[in-house]
C-alpha cells in the first residue's frame, strides 16, 4: 500500500483476453485495455489516488507475478479458491458468475445437448482457470478429456479447426462469444464445483490494501455499477471490436509495426550481447587456467542443456527478486543474451579449433606471439568456418525472441495473441506474423550470405 | 671453433614415455647437419626443442650463448626470430597471397614499411624463383612452390639459423629436386643449417656432418663419409642397410 502511493502508480495484472471481463480494443490503431475488471481497476486507482497501470500476461503467470512483485494486485477474473488462498490474499467478491458453459460449433447442435453427451469427447479450457481445474478434477467421471490452452482465443481456433469437441467457459465469457460469434452456441454445465465468483487478489499481508479494495467493491456494489455501467460498457466494447471493420487486419498494421520494432530491438541487443559473451566464454574454455575452463564449460553446457522458455522466465521472475523493477524487456533481452552467448561461444571455439595445429606452430617458429599467432593466423582462418554457424545462430535468434512473449515483452508474438483477441480471428494474423518473420530471416540471411561471400574473396584471390 | 648452438643432457618425455634420452651435441656456425634415423627416433622432437616449440623436460639448450630453457615466453618469441624452421607440411598460411606470408613477420613483428618489407619479400621470393607467384594464393601452388615459399618466408626473419624437418616428404618425386636444390644454395651461402631427411643423397652430399638417431639417443656424429660408410653402432650399420637396398 504504502510503495503504490510512493510510487503513485497502481499496477494491475489481467491476463486481456477474457471478454467482457478484460480484453483489447484498438482505439485509432492503439491497444486500450476494456472490460468489467479494467473499470474497476480504475475506480481502485481512483479511490487510492494514483495512476493506474495495466500489465498484460498470461494467466499462468499471475500469481508469479504477484509474489515476485512485478504487480500490484490481480483483476482478471479470478476465483479466490482454497488453493489459490495458500500463496496470495483475497478481497471480497466483487462479481459471481452462476454456472459454467460448453462453448460448441452451432452445426453440432443437437449432437451435444448435457454435460453427459460430452463423455470421451475433448474439451479445452485455459490453464490455470476453474474451469480447467473442474474438468481436471471430474475427469474420471465424467469421462472428458481435457486439453488445455493459455489464451481463450487459441482455444477457439481448436474447436473451429476441430482439434476439440468443446470449450468450457465461465458464464459471461461463454454469453458474450456466442453473442459475438453466431457460429457457436452453448451448453450449460453441470460438473462445475459452487461457483465463487471473482476477486481481487494481492499478496500475502497487506491488510490495509485489501481494506480499501473492498471499500470500493462495496460502493461499487451499492451503485450496482456493475450491472448497470461496467458490463455494458464491456459488451459494447466487445461489439465494436468484433465488427467486420474492426477486424479488418489492415488497421491493426500498428500491432504489428509495434511488435516488429520489439522484436529487432531485442534481437539486436541480444545478438550483442551474445558476441561479446561468446567470444569471452570461447576464449575462457580454450585458456590453460582449469578455473576459467571450467567456468566456461559449466556454463555453456548449463545454458545449452536447459530449455530457453525457462531461462527467460527464470530471469524474469527469479533474478527479478534481486533486482526489483527490472523491464520484461530488459529481462527479455538478458535471457535471450545469456543464451545465444553459451552456443556463439560453442562457434568460436570449433571455429578455432578447425585451424590447423601446424599454423600455429609455423607462426610461432617465426617468432609471432601468442596474440599476434591469433590475430593474423588463427582468427582470420577461424573466423571462415565461425561466420556461417553465426550466421545461423542469428536467425534462430531472432525466431526465437518470440518465446519472450510468455513474460509479456510486447514484441511481435505478443501483439499478434492481441491481434488475434482484438479481432476474433485467430489464422490471419499467425499468417502475417509468419510473413514477416521470413521476410526479416530472408534479408538477414541474403546479408549473410552476401558478407561470406566477400570474405572467400578477399581470402582467395588468385 | 664458433658455437651456435650446445645441447647439454636435453630429454623429453611426454608422460611417461621417453621421447628424448640424453642429448648432448653442438652445432659450429655455417655447417650444415644431416639429422638421419628410423621413424619415431624422435628428430622431430628434437629439431623442435632447439627453438623450444617443445619444452625439454630436463637439460639445457644454449643458443648463441643465451640458455634458452629459462627463458620468457617474450624473450623466446625474440629468439625465435633468429631460427627459421621449415616443416614438412608447408603450413603456409592460406589467408594470405604468397607475398603477404613473406612481409608477415618483417611487418609485424620487426616493425618494417610495406615498402621495405615488399623489397624483402620479392628478393627473397626471386631467390627461391617464385616472384611471377608473389600475388598467388598458397593454395594455388604445387607443392614444391609452396614449400620453396615457406623457405623464403623463414628466411625474411633473416635468421641465423634454418631448421628444416623433412621438408621434402610430403611432396611428389619430381619436385623434390627444386626444393634441395634451394637448400643448396642456401648452405651455400654460409646459412647454418639443421636438416632431418630421408633424401640420403642430399645428406651426404650437401652435409658437413650427419647424425644418427635413434630410440631417443644420438648414436653417431661424424662427416658423411664416416657414417656413411663406417657406422659404428649395429643400429646405424641396420638403419644404411635398408636404407640403402631400397
Ligand atoms: N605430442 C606428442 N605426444 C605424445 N607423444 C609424442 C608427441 N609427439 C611425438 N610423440 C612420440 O614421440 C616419438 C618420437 O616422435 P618424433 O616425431 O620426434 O619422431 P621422428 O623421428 O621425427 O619420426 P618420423 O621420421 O616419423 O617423423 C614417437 O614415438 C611419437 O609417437
Ligand atoms: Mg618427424
Amino acid at each position: 500500500m504504502k510503495k503504490i502511493k510512493k510510487s503513485g502508480k497502481l499496477v494491475v495484472g489481467m491476463s486481456a483476453d477474457y471478454p467482457p471481463l478484460e480484453f483489447t480494443k484498438n482505439v485509432n490503431g492503439k491497444n486500450k485495455y476494456v472490460g468489467v475488471d479494467v473499470e474497476l481497476a480504475k475506480q481502485i486507482a481512483k479511490d487510492l489516488g494514483v495512476k493506474l497501470e495495466i500489465k498484460n500476461m498470461d494467466f499462468d503467470s499471475l500469481l508469479v507475478a504477484l509474489e515476485t512483485g512485478k504487480i500490484d494486485m490481480i483483476i482478471s477474473g479470478m476465483t479466490p479458491t482454497a488453493e489459490r488462498k495458500k500463496s496470495i490474499d483475497f478481497s471480497k467478491i466483487y462479481y459471481a458468475e452462476k454456472s459454467d458453459y460448453f462453448v460448441i460449433s452451432k452445426t453440432n447442435k443437437a449432437k451435444y445437448t448435457s454435460t453427459a453427451s460430452f463423455k470421451g469427447k475433448t474439451v479445452g479450457a485455459q490453464t490455470g482457470s476453474l474451469q480447467y481445474t473442474s474438468l481436471k478434477k471430474n475427469a474420471a467421471k465424467s469421462g472428458i478429456k481435457v486439453k488445455g490452452l493459455a489464451k481463450i482465443s487459441n482455444l477457439l481456433m481448436a474447436l473451429k479447426s476441430g482439434k476439440v469437441d468443446a470449450v468450457l467457459l465461465g458464464e459471461l465469457n461463454a454469453k458474450t462469444y456466442a453473442t459475438n460469434d453466431t457460429s457457436l452456441s452453448l451448453v450449460k454445465s453441470s460438473l462445475s464445483q459452487a461457483q465463487m465468483g471473482n476477486a481481487v487478489g494481492v499478496a500475502k499481508g497487506q491488510g490495509d490494501l485489501v481494506k480499501a479494495i473492498n471499500k470500493t467493491i462495496n460502493d461499487c456494489q451499492k451503485q450496482d455499477l456493475f450491472n448497470k455501467k461496467y458490463i455494458p460498457a464491456a459488451a459494447k466494447a466487445m461489439k465494436q471490436a468484433s465488427s467486420k471493420t474492426n477486424n479488418s487486419m489492415s488497421k491493426y498494421a500498428s500491432y504489428f509495426a509495434t511488435g516488429l520494432g520489439y522484436t529487432m530491438i531485442i534481437t539486436i541487443c541480444s545478438i550483442t550481447i551474445g558476441l561479446a559473451l561468446g567470444v569471452i566464454f570461447a576464449l575462457m574454455r580454450l585458456s590453460k587456467n582449469k578455473l576459467l575452463h571450467a567456468i566456461a564449460v559449466c556454463y555453456i553446457e548449463f545454458l545449452r542443456g536447459t530449455p530457453q522458455m525457462v531461462q527467460i522466465m527464470f530471469v524474469y521472475f527469479g533474478v527479478g527478486m534481486l533486482i526489483k523493477n527490472m523491464p520484461a524487456l530488459a529481462a527479455g533481452i538478458i535471457a535471450i543474451g545469456l543464451n545465444s552467448g553459451a552456443y556463439v561461444a560453442e562457434d568460436i571455439r570449433s571455429g578455432i579449433n578447425s585451424v590447423a595445429k601446424g599454423q600455429t606452430e609455423a607462426a610461432r617458429s617465426l617468432g609471432l606471439s601468442q596474440a599476434k599467432t591469433y590475430r593474423y593466423v588463427v582468427f582470420p582462418q577461424a573466423l571462415k568456418n565461425i561466420w556461417p554457424a553465426l550466421g545461423n545462430e542469428f536467425i534462430t535468434l531472432t525466431k526465437d525472441s518470440s518465446l519472450v512473449s510468455v513474460i509479456g515483452v510486447g514484441e511481435l508474438m505478443y501483439e499478434t495473441g492481441l491481434v488475434q483477441t482484438a479481432t476474433y480471428r485467430g489464422v490471419m494474423p499467425l499468417f502475417i506474423t509468419m510473413c514477416i518473420y521470413f521476410v526479416v530471416t530472408f534479408i538477414l540471411t541474403r546479408l549473410l550470405n552476401y558478407f561470406e561471400r566477400r570474405m572467400n574473396l578477399t581470402s582467395s584471390r588468385a | 671453433m664458433n658455437k651456435i648452438i650446445e645441447v647439454k643432457h636435453l630429454k623429453k618425455n611426454y608422460g611417461d614415455k621417453e621421447v628424448l634420452k640424453d642429448i648432448n651435441a653442438v652445432i659450429e656456425k655455417g655447417k650444415v647437419i644431416t639429422v638421419i634415423g628410423p621413424s619415431g627416433s624422435g628428430k622431430s622432437t628434437f629439431l623442435r626443442c632447439l627453438n623450444l616449440l617443445e619444452k625439454p623436460t630436463s637439460g639445457q639448450v644454449t643458443f648463441e650463448g643465451t640458455e634458452l630453457t629459462d627463458l620468457t615466453e617474450e624473450e623466446l618469441d625474440q629468439l625465435r626470430q633468429k631460427m627459421g624452421m621449415v616443416f614438412q607440411s608447408f603450413n603456409l598460411f592460406p589467408n594470405m597471397s604468397v607475398i603477404e606470408n613473406v612481409k608477415l613477420v618483417p611487418m609485424k613483428v620487426k616493425g618494417m614499411s610495406d615498402q621495405e618489407a615488399g623489397d624483402l619479400a620479392h628478393e627473397l621470393l626471386a631467390k627461391v624463383g617464385l616472384d611471377d607467384f608473389a600475388d598467388h594464393s598458397p593454395a594455388s601452388l604445387s607443392g614444391g612452390q609452396q614449400q620453396r615459399v615457406a623457405i623464403a618466408r623463414a628466411l625474411a626473419m633473416q635468421p641465423d639459423m634454418m631448421l628444416f624437418d623433412e621438408p621434402t616428404s610430403a611432396l611428389d618425386p619430381e619436385m623434390v629436386g627444386e626444393v634441395l636444390k634451394t637448400m643448396q644454395d642456401l648452405a651455400q651461402t654460409g646459412m647454418t643449417m639443421v636438416v632431418v631427411t630421408h633424401e640420403m643423397g642430399f645428406a651426404r652430399k650437401v652435409a658437413d656432418e650427419v647424425w644418427f638417431m635413434a630410440d631417443g639417443y644420438l648414436l653417431e656424429q661424424g662427416s658423411p663419409d664416416q657414417v656413411f660408410d663406417h657406422p659404428q653402432s649395429d643400429r646405424a650399420k641396420d638403419f644404411l642397410a635398408k636404407i640403402l637396398e631400397a
